[in-house]
Order: C-alpha cells, then structure tokens, then sequence
C-alpha cells in the first residue's frame, strides 16, 4: 500500500468521512510543510495520550477529576445527566448551570446494541447512594425517542434512592414556529406550560 | 386542483415524455402492458414520492437507467407550483423539489398535487391483510392530518425499540422505559384514526348505497385497544387511558412472545354488508362477493375524495385505472356518474378500449399509449 492510501484509509475511518474528503484532505496535507504536519500528528497523539474520560462524570478531561468535578463552587447537591460529552460543552455555554455533570456516554437503543451495561449508569447510581450530597438529578438526554427512554429508565432507577429526580423541559423551540411545530411538541408546550 | 403538465424522464418505460394535460382531463386508451398504470403511477408518485403499488423506487427506474425523474405543474385555488421528485439508483437517494426549493424533510412536500387514485388493485383493500388497510388509513391521514405522520414514525421507531428489548428478554424496567413514548405517539395515531372513521362512516354507507343500488354496507374501526367507537368525549385521553391499561395487562404475555401485542400497529378497518334475505351482517373481507368487494374498495376511495376535498378546498385529481375491467354494467354507469358530479374534478381514466369509457358525455379527450408514448388521437 502506498503512503497516499495508508494515509487516505485513516481519514476515511472517520466518522462522517468519505472517500472522497478522505482524498481531499491527504492532498492538502502533502502540500504543507513538514512543520505543521508535525503539529498536527503531535496534536492527535498527545490528545489521545493525555485526555480521560473524568473518573467521576465520564467527561474528557486532562486531569481527572476533572476541573468542574473539582471546582468548590460548583453545586454539588445537583447533577445534570447528559448523553455525550460536547452535551456538557453545551450547557456550560449557557453559564446557566452551577451543578456537577455525569455523561453517560450514549443513551438506549436495543436496535444498535446499546443497553444500560453500555453506559455509564452504575457510576451514576453510586455517585446518588450512600453518604451522596446529591440531592437532585436533572436528565438532560435529548428529547428523541431513544433519549426518552434513557430518562425514564434512569428515573425509575433513581428514584427509590430518595433523591430528586427532574427532566429538563421540552417544548418549542425559540423562533420556532406553532403551525409547524409536530403534535407531539405542541401538546408537550402545553403540559407543561408555566404561569407568566 | 388539477395537473396542467407532466414531464417523465426514464420512468418505467417511458424515456422522456412531455405531456400537456387538459383542464378536464383525459381518456388513456391502450393495449396492455403499454404504460397506462405506469404513467398513473408517476402523477401519485408526485403526490406521496412512492408508488402506489408499493414498489420499490428501484423498480420505478427505466431498465437500463439511473436516474428517474417526474416533474408537474399543479394548479389549484392558489397559483402554479412545479413538483419534482427524482430517484437515483446507484446512490440511492431521493430528490423532491416544490417550486425548485428542496424541502427539510419528504413528509412536508406530501399531498400537494391532491390527487385519488382508483385502481382494480383496491380490492385487496377489503379481501387483503389488515396491513393494507392500515397503509390506506396512514396514506389518508398523512396527506390530511398535519401531524399524523410525524407521531406514525415516531410510533414505529419506538416500537422497533421496544420490540427490540422484548425480543432479548431484558427486564420489565427496560421495556417500560419505552411505554410512555409509545403511549403518547401511538394513542395519537389510533384517535386520528378513530376521527376519521367515526365521520367517515355515513358517508360510506350513501356511497355503497348509491353505486350497488340500494345496499347496505357499515365501515367500522376494529382498533386493537378494546375502544367503543360510539363513545365520545376526549377520545385521545380516552386512548391514552385504554393503551396504558392494555399494556400493563399484556405485560406477561408479551416478555413471552418478545413481541409488542397491542396498539396501532394491530389496528383493522372493517367493512361490512347485509347479506340478501336475513338481515345478517357479515365482513366483506370473508364473505364478500368479488364484486361486492370491488365496490366497497371505490366506496372506500370516494370518501378518500371526500376527504381530499375538504383539506384542500378543492376537488382532487381523480385517477382511474381500468377500474371498470371487473364490475358490472350497472356498477361502473353509476361510478362514472358520480366522476361526473364531481365535475369540475379533472379526470384522468386509462382503458384498454375506447367503448369502455363514456364520460362528461365524451367530451373528454381521448389519447393513445404505445410502448411509453403518448399521442393524442
Ligand atoms: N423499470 C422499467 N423499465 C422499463 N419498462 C418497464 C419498467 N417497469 C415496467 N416496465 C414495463 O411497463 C409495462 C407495463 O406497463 P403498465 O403496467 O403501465 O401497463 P398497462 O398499460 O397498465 O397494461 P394493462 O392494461 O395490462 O394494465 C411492461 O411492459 C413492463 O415491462
Ligand atoms: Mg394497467
Ligand atoms: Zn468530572
């Protein structure tokens, strides 16, 4: 095999790559010059080499526990349950959020093989038992069908543990628009419609 | 509405293909296996992006090709809008266009031709397996109700799911995680269906009784949820109710089968006649005579129309496919008057003989169909 395939066939190994991209990007690389190639190859392999999933939340961290599991200010009587860790990206973003994370990496889905021993859900159930501060958990998995039943399956795990369980609220999305919005959203908006 | 012109490109054996179609419509007269349901076919195929026949969209390109195209030019109460739908082959992807603008997803360009289509086919409507009656029920109410097909797929989605967990025998937590999804998404699928049946029921019988002179005939929802049609109220509480109950008593016996056991997905439609003589109602779909159940299948189309025209505002397209090959002459004069009535609906009819159609007192105009081409006689 020839350096350009070798080369190619790790681009096309990733997700969302096709062959053709794959073949784009290792041209583009043949033209730059040994210093940023370098760059590139040393950020992958130190990335790879130095970043963990948290060994309490799951997130991908360089220092585990990672920074917000650390953080004294942080509130740890809550934790905010999310599918994958760029979900934590997200919420961070919001500056909204002042509780501790736990990523489950995925959610439910028999179809594809995915079942509770696939997740991280006996470190979440620890983490709630015992002497836990945790006093409320918030299921932030995405409002599909699989993500449904991830929250309903963790609620009914969670709550005989005496802890409060919530879902973060669905509904319509900001600039949406009522008309085009699906039955099953609307009829969410309603149910849990608030006093103004 | 009605389609003002059509332009096939490698469509089942039509190569390319420019026509203009008539305000009124057309009479399609050709021998068989020429492209009569072919092209038919290719005027629903803009209306729901899949055959009607339920071929697959491979079969729908020319032998020999890849890519198959059907463009229209629909005009109705508002003003024209082109639509497009292209299949291609190899990359097995399907391209609609309304106006030339992709839109986000298929279901929202669906039924904007507003079209019915009759074909001799329709009779396993009443003889066939309740499948085809709840893909009939689901073309209707996707095309008329905003969001039924939305809540059908999501329906789906969980019940693979779900069926998926029982299939592995997992605990009843995992399983149950799903009910609440399929509850919500299901109940409102079996309401719509409720809804259109309980309003569609009258109209059905006055249809069986106009084209089969005098007789009586009921169209029933035979849900899988232990439902009373009669009963009102809020039907989808009601539902909702009955679906949740239902699957908590079936619980045992579904981790036995590995298999969901109740809901929309085990729903029936029933039609039913007096049988001659002792007042004794029976289902068409056992007892049925052929041609007892070929006229409930154009009843059943007929107050399809009907319920076209009221979502669209409009009379739809009315497609006939050498419907009359089967029914008797009595049956096929008083189905063609009632396309007739339904004037100004533009018609377009195929037969494999001109003497077989005798509509808008001849004035239709009449082409011919050859080996996929079309010439007006
Ligand atoms: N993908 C395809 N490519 C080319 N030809 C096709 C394709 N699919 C079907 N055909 C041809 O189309 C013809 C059938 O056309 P169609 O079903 O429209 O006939 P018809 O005019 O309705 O006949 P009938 O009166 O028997 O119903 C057949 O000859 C068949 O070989
Ligand atoms: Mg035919
Ligand atoms: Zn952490």
């Amino acid at each position: 095999m020839s350096l350009i395939e070798r080369l190619t066939d790790e681009f096309a190994r990733l997700p969302g790559i096709g062959r053709k991209t794959a073949l784009r990007l290792t041209y583009h690389l043949l033209k730059v010059t040994s210093q940023e190639a370098h760059r590139l190859a040393d950020a992958i392999v130190a990335a790879s080499e130095n970043v963990r999933p948290c060994e309490t939340c799951g997130t991908f961290t360089e220092v585990s526990p990672c920074r917000i599991c650390t953080n004294e200010r942080r509130d740890r009587s809550i934790v905010c349950v999310v599918e994958e860790g760029p979900d934590v990206g997200a919420i961070e973003a919001t500056g909204e959020y002042r509780g501790l994370y736990h990523v489950l990496g995925g959610r439910l889905s028999p179809l594809d093989g995915v079942g509770p021993a696939e997740l991280n859900v006996n470190s979440l159930l620890d983490r709630v038992s015992g002497e836990s501060p945790v006093r409320e958990v918030v299921l932030a998995t995405n409002p599909s069908v699989e993500g449904e039943a991830t929250a309903m399956y963790l609620h009914r795990l969670l709550a005989p543990l005496g802890v409060r369980v919530t879902r973060i609220a669905r509904g319509l999305p900001v600039g949406g628009d009522l008309e085009y919005a699906d039955g099953v959203t609307i009829a969410e908006a309603l149910q849990y419609r608030r006093d103004l | 509405m009605y389609l003002s012109s059509l332009r096939l490109t490698n469509f089942r054996n039509f190569a390319d293909e420019r026509l203009t179609i008539p305000r009124e419509g057309v009479a399609i007269v050709g021998d068989n296996g020429q492209g009569k349901t072919n092209l038919l076919e290719a005027i629903y195929y803009l209306e729901i992006f899949r055959s009607f026949r339920g071929a697959p969209d491979d079969q729908l390109v020319r032998f020999g090709e890849d890519v198959c195209r059907v463009e229209g030019l629909v005009g109705g109460a508002g003003e024209a809008r082109t639509i497009a739908a292209a299949y291609d082959r190899r990359a097995r992807r399907k391209k609609v266009t309304v106006d030339g603008v992709e839109p986000d997803r298929i279901g929202d360009a669906l039924g904007r031709v507003g079209v019915v289509m009759f074909s001799p086919a329709d009779v396993a409507l009443v003889s066939g397996s309740p499948a085809g009656r709840r893909r009939f029920l689901d073309i209707v109410l996707s095309l008329t109700e905003r969001h039924y097909l939305e809540d059908l797929q999501r329906y789906r989605q969980i019940l693979l799911q779900r069926n998926a967990v029982l299939r592995a025998g997992e605990s009843t937590a995992l399983v149950s995680a799903w009910n609440p999804g399929l509850v919500r998404a299901g109940s409102r699928v079996v309401a719509a269906r409720l809804r259109w049946v309980r309003s569609r029921r009258d109209s059905f019988a006055a249809r069986i009784r106009e084209i089969a002179n005098g007789s009586d005939a009921a169209l029933e929802f035979d849900p899988s949820l232990p439902l009373d049609e009669e009963e009102s109220g809020d039907d989808l509480d009601r539902v909702v109710a009955t679906f949740e109950s239902e699957l908590a008593r079936t619980a045992d016996r579904e981790q036995r089968r590995g298999a969901t056991l109740v809901g929309p997905h085990r729903d029936d439609l029933r039609m039913r006649a007096a049988s001659g003589g002792h007042g004794e109602w029976v289902d068409l779909r056992v007892y049925g005579s052929g041609g007892q159940q070929r006229t409930a299948a154009v009843a059943l189309r007929m107050v399809e129309a009907d319920t076209l025209r009221e979502r669209l505002g409009s009379e739809p397209v009315i497609l006939l496919d050498d419907v009359f090959a089967e029914l008797d002459v009595g049956r096929s004069q008083r189905i063609l008057r009632w396309v007739d009535r339904e004037a100004p609906a533009q018609v377009i009819i195929t037969a494999p003989k001109p003497a077989d159609i005798e509509l808008r007192g001849g004035a239709l105009p009449v082409w011919s169909i050859r080996g996929g081409h079309v010439e007006s006689l």
